[in-house]
């Protein structure tokens, strides 16, 4: 990362509802020697208005997006599925519009979180924030999408005070889906039902995930269940002081 | 009804309209397939132990019973004996043509009930509907082998004169002899075979059905539960015989 | 699927599904059964992704020349004794089969499982003409006899337990039956040996075509398809146009990726390649060979935006991996094929409006692009429909109001705020201890099962305004 500086693309569920997320993230660039700048007026990169079939729409939104991050050198997105957006379809959304090249520099320039520490930065080695075992969930956008598993766990393995089990079933869907967990919330929640016996089955005090949308479905469903175990994010794990 | 013409303009039409969504190719056939399969037969000529050896344990791991002869002449006496073991009687073979022996002799010799398929159609369909009777009622069918492939296990079978299909069909248990000419290494050889046979070349007796037979007929329709024999044989065999048929 | 059973709402099917023990119970068992077959048989299988590439490659080039291929086909299908008909509909498939059936005088025919006679409502239209269809495949079998249809693409009886089936045979055969899976498929051996032997007309579908060869190939692990092929004086075969492949050497691509996607074996048991009628000499093999090339909304997606959905061999691994597969089974789709690349053969053949409800009953998850042996972009296409859902105002009036609206919160950054401030005001009621138990309205389908978090007291962005040490 030339110049050691980095945008942060917070996300909408990140700003509202995860916002210690985004907290964690810019300490961790900090330390890390990266200066965080935080374009403002940011509110969606419109993955839920394009996975619903609304693309004139969600191209309105992805027009601000590239206009917002038109002068940052490198984007960091706390989630697989709005990296991938960016990545994956901002090009396509606006391939006839005049930001049609300022889209595709975009994508080049823009990562998920745990891709930046360790393809990008080269850091693999942090602090637990929390002791104890965690166990880690593949986001489907993140593994499929942008085809990214090593990252994630290379961080966790080499994480101290934690210590990583694996998660039967990880790379299996959480049944978030944006707004599939409420246009079909019975089957979502038997989607979830299994996750979550399986994330039991590993006895881990914590359970670890890249994406705002799988966190929001599994922490929905492990504090309903009034389970002892805890869904963070990646960020939060890893910030865990020096 | 729709025509020919009708039906492909409108095909026609559909593929001048859509671009290609990105290069692709057909896969690249031999230029020579007939040359190329007579290659593919010489290497293996040199090879064929390793090969043989590859088939048997594909074989027997679709389940197959593999089983190994010096010369063509001991085939009868293992062929009586599966037919012991399952106390089968009824037996129909290939023409000896086709088989590349005659072994009918000696397998009635040794208790069994033998009806060679005829080299030549029958002229009426009484006497097609005879022979399918008795295929039907058969406890074992014998044929010969064009292709055994090393990769998968696989017993490659043409129809065609005095190789009727029903032979590794309707019997319960199949047995196939073969020797060091019919194998094959991998698919890719055989599809090479295939080109050159419809090519230059011939099917090895040109009828109309080609069969890829890979171990005993199964299903594992109800609760997954794998079952052996369901509309084909229960059983396949395959007799090997060191020294080849055809001299 | 009846017209009572569509009007019944998608997620009404689905609940009715979930709720039903024995099918959870068989769905779980043989998709985790067959996830794990496919797995082993790539695993070792180093060349298994090239040839995949190859196999996508292959069927692109091939629809890039389709018009060129089918004729290719044709004429060697004629050149061989056999006989070519054109069926736009499936109205016109039935009408052609059931022409060919009448002119030859058949009273039975014999099938080998065929999604595309399936597809085209077949049996009932031959019932109708008088003459009497028997499925042979063991799971269609047992379909045919408890009148219900597929529920898997390759394991039409997934869903059915050993006593059910056992239950079945006893009932409409008429003798008793134990419920053990080796005895009720040696029962059905007994009973279809001799229809197979008696079938006046023999219908098959086609898994491949061989263009250059004029040869039509099936892929079944019973025997039925050889019986089918080879028995009876006719044989039918049934097959959609995009089913062409130009040459052998391009068939054994597909027959090296075809079974293990879809069972985990190397090969089916038995491939079947069938080169027109009986020829001069041969002892067996039908009189007449006829070959039904199909359209059913085919033709108008190679420039449509489901043309990829073409490449499908029909194998089933996608429904094998997709979690609201896994879970509702094939029926509750309420269409012939079922599953991820159900979904979008429907919207091909009965048009998106049919799609409405389905092409959202999938969360994206990619596991069906990863498992398809051809790389199909399931999930992609399935944002196309829904986006032709929307354009073309299918989509309920309420469901567009809202996404409009938020389109408008997004585009501007002052709204936004807005919302997130009244949104920390009207959950007040509802947050306890830092969460949200339950919510009215279309929130309320969230809460039923999962908690949500309340928006934070103040935004990352809010904090990065005015927080002093956040920023420096």
């Amino acid at each position: 990362m030339t110049g050691r500086s980095a945008s942060l693309m917070v996300t909408c569920l990140g700003d509202l509802f995860f916002p210690e997320v985004g907290v964690s993230i810019v300490r961790l660039l900090r330390r890390l020697g990266v200066a965080v700048d935080v374009p403002a007026d940011q509110t969606c990169c419109g993955l839920p208005l394009f996975n619903s079939g609304y693309h004139a729409d969600a191209a309105g939104v992805a027009r601000r997006t590239v206009e917002l991050f038109g002068d940052s050198e490198h984007v960091v997105v706390p989630s697989g599925s709005c990296a991938w957006m960016v990545k994956h379809e901002y090009p396509g959304l606006l391939a006839d519009t005049t930001l049609a090249r300022a889209a595709v520099e975009l994508a080049a320039r823009t990562h998920e979180l745990s891709q930046v520490l360790v393809r990008v930065l080269g850091v693999t080695e942090f602090t637990s924030a929390v002791r104890g075992r965690v166990t880690y969930h593949d986001s489907c956008h993140l593994l499929r999408g942008l085809h990214e598993s090593e990252s994630p766990r290379t961080l966790l393995s080499n994480l101290e005070g934690a210590e990583l089990v694996p998660l039967p079933g990880a790379d299996e869907c959480c049944g978030f889906g944006g707004s599939f967990a409420v246009r079909l919330p019975e089957v979502s929640s038997k989607i979830l039902a299994k996750k979550l016996a399986n994330v039991e089955s590993t006895g881990a005090d914590c359970l670890v995930a890249c994406d705002a949308g799988c966190l929001m479905q599994m922490g929905g469903g492990l504090t309903r269940a009034k389970s002892r175990v805890r869904a963070l994010h990646l960020a939060e794990l890893l910030d865990g002081g020096r | 009804m729709t025509t020919r013409a009708e039906f492909l303009d409108r095909i026609r039409a559909q593929v001048r309209r859509a671009p290609g969504r990105f290069q692709a190719a057909s896969a690249r056939r031999p230029r020579h397939a007939a040359a190329e399969a007579e290659t593919i037969r010489r290497e293996l000529a040199e090879r064929w132990p390793e090969t043989l050896e590859a088939f048997r344990r594909e074989f027997e791991g679709v389940a197959g019973v593999f089983h190994r002869v010096a010369s063509v002449d001991m085939v009868p006496a293992v062929v009586a004996g599966i037919a012991r073991e399952r106390q089968a009687r009824e037996l129909v073979t290939w023409h000896p043509t086709a088989l590349g022996a005659d072994l009918a002799p000696a397998l009635g010799a040794r208790g069994l009930d033998v009806h060679s398929m005829p080299a030549a159609a029958p002229a009426g369909s009484a006497e097609r509907e005879r022979l399918r009777t008795i295929a039907a009622r058969a406890d074992l069918g014998l044929t010969g082998v064009d292709l055994a492939v090393a990769e998968t296990g696989t017993l490659v079978l043409v129809s065609g004169v005095g190789r009727p299909r029903s032979t590794s069909l309707l019997p319960p248990c199949h047995v196939a002899v073969f020797d060091r000419t019919a194998l094959v290494e991998s698919l890719r050889q055989v599809g090479v075979f295939l080109e050159a046979w419809h090519g230059d070349g011939r099917a090895p007796a040109g009828g109309a059905s080609i069969n890829f037979i890979t171990g005993p007929s199964r299903t594992a329709d109800i609760e997954l539960t794998l079952t052996r024999g369901v509309h084909g044989p229960k059983e396949v065999h395959a007799i090997f015989v060191e020294q080849p048929i055809r001299g | 699927m009846s017209d009572a059973e569509l009007a019944t709402p998608f997620r009404q099917r689905a609940g009715s599904a979930m709720k039903d023990a024995f099918l959870q119970e068989a769905l779980t068992i043989a998709t985790t059964k067959f996830i794990g077959l496919r797995r082993e048989a790539f695993a070792s299988f180093p060349e298994g992704e090239a040839l995949r590439d190859q196999a996508r490659a292959i069927k692109e080039a091939t629809l890039q020349r389709l018009d060129q291929h089918l004729e290719t086909l044709i004429g060697n299908v004629e050149r061989l004794g056999g006989h070519v008909h054109y069926a736009e509909t499936s109205a016109e498939a039935r009408s052609i089969i059931v022409d060919i059936a009448k002119r030859t005088g058949a009273r039975m025919a014999v099938k080998s499982k065929s999604m595309a006679t399936e597809e085209i409502h077949l049996n009932e239209a031959l019932e109708a003409a008088g003459v009497t269809p028997v499925e042979t495949d063991l799971g269609e079998y047992i379909i045919q006899l408890a009148h219900e249809r597929p529920s898997h693409i390759i394991a039409p009886a997934i869903h059915k337990t050993k006593g059910q089936v056992a239950e079945l045979f006893t009932r409409e055969l008429k003798r008793p039956a134990e419920p053990d899976p080796e005895a009720l498929t040696l029962i059905a051996r007994g009973e279809l040996r001799e229809k197979f032997l008696q079938a006046d007309l023999g219908i098959s579908g086609a898994n491949f075509a061989v263009a250059e060869t004029g040869t039509v190939v099936l892929v079944t692990n019973e025997g039925n398809g050889r019986m089918v092929t080879s028995m009876p004086r006719v044989h039918v075969a049934v097959m959609g146009v995009e089913k062409v492949v130009p040459s052998f050497t391009d068939l054994m691509v597909f027959l090296a990726i075809l079974a293990k996607s879809a069972t985990g074996q190397k090969l089916s048991v038995y491939t079947s390649m069938v080169q027109g009628p009986r020829r001069a000499g041969e002892l067996e093999g039908p009189d007449e060979f006829h070959l039904v090339l199909l359209d059913g909304g085919r033709i108008a997606q190679i420039d449509g935006p489901l043309r990829e959905a073409l490449s499908c061999l029909r194998c089933g691994a996608c429904l094998n991996v997709c979690p609201v597969y896994r879970q509702i089974g094939g029926h509750a789709y309420g269409y012939t094929y079922p599953g991820p690349i159900g979904i979008l053969l429907t919207a091909m053949l009965e048009g998106a409006p049919a799609v409405r409800d389905l092409a959202h009953a999938s969360s994206l998850c990619g596991a069906c692009a990863d498992a398809c042996p051809v790389r199909i972009d399931i999930p992609h296409m399935l944002i196309e429909l829904r986006r032709e859902v929307d354009d073309r105002k299918i989509a309920p009036w309420s469901e567009r109001v809202a996404f409009k609206l938020l389109a408008g919160l997004l585009r501007r950054p002052w709204l936004y705020r807005l919302a997130a401030r009244a949104g920390r005001i009207a959950q007040t009621p509802f947050a306890r201890s830092g969460r949200i138990g339950r919510l009215p309205l279309v929130l309320g389908e969230w809460t039923r099962t999962r908690d949500l978090p309340p928006v934070a007291p103040r935004t990352f962005q809010e904090r990065w305004a005015t927080d002093r040490d956040l920023r420096a």
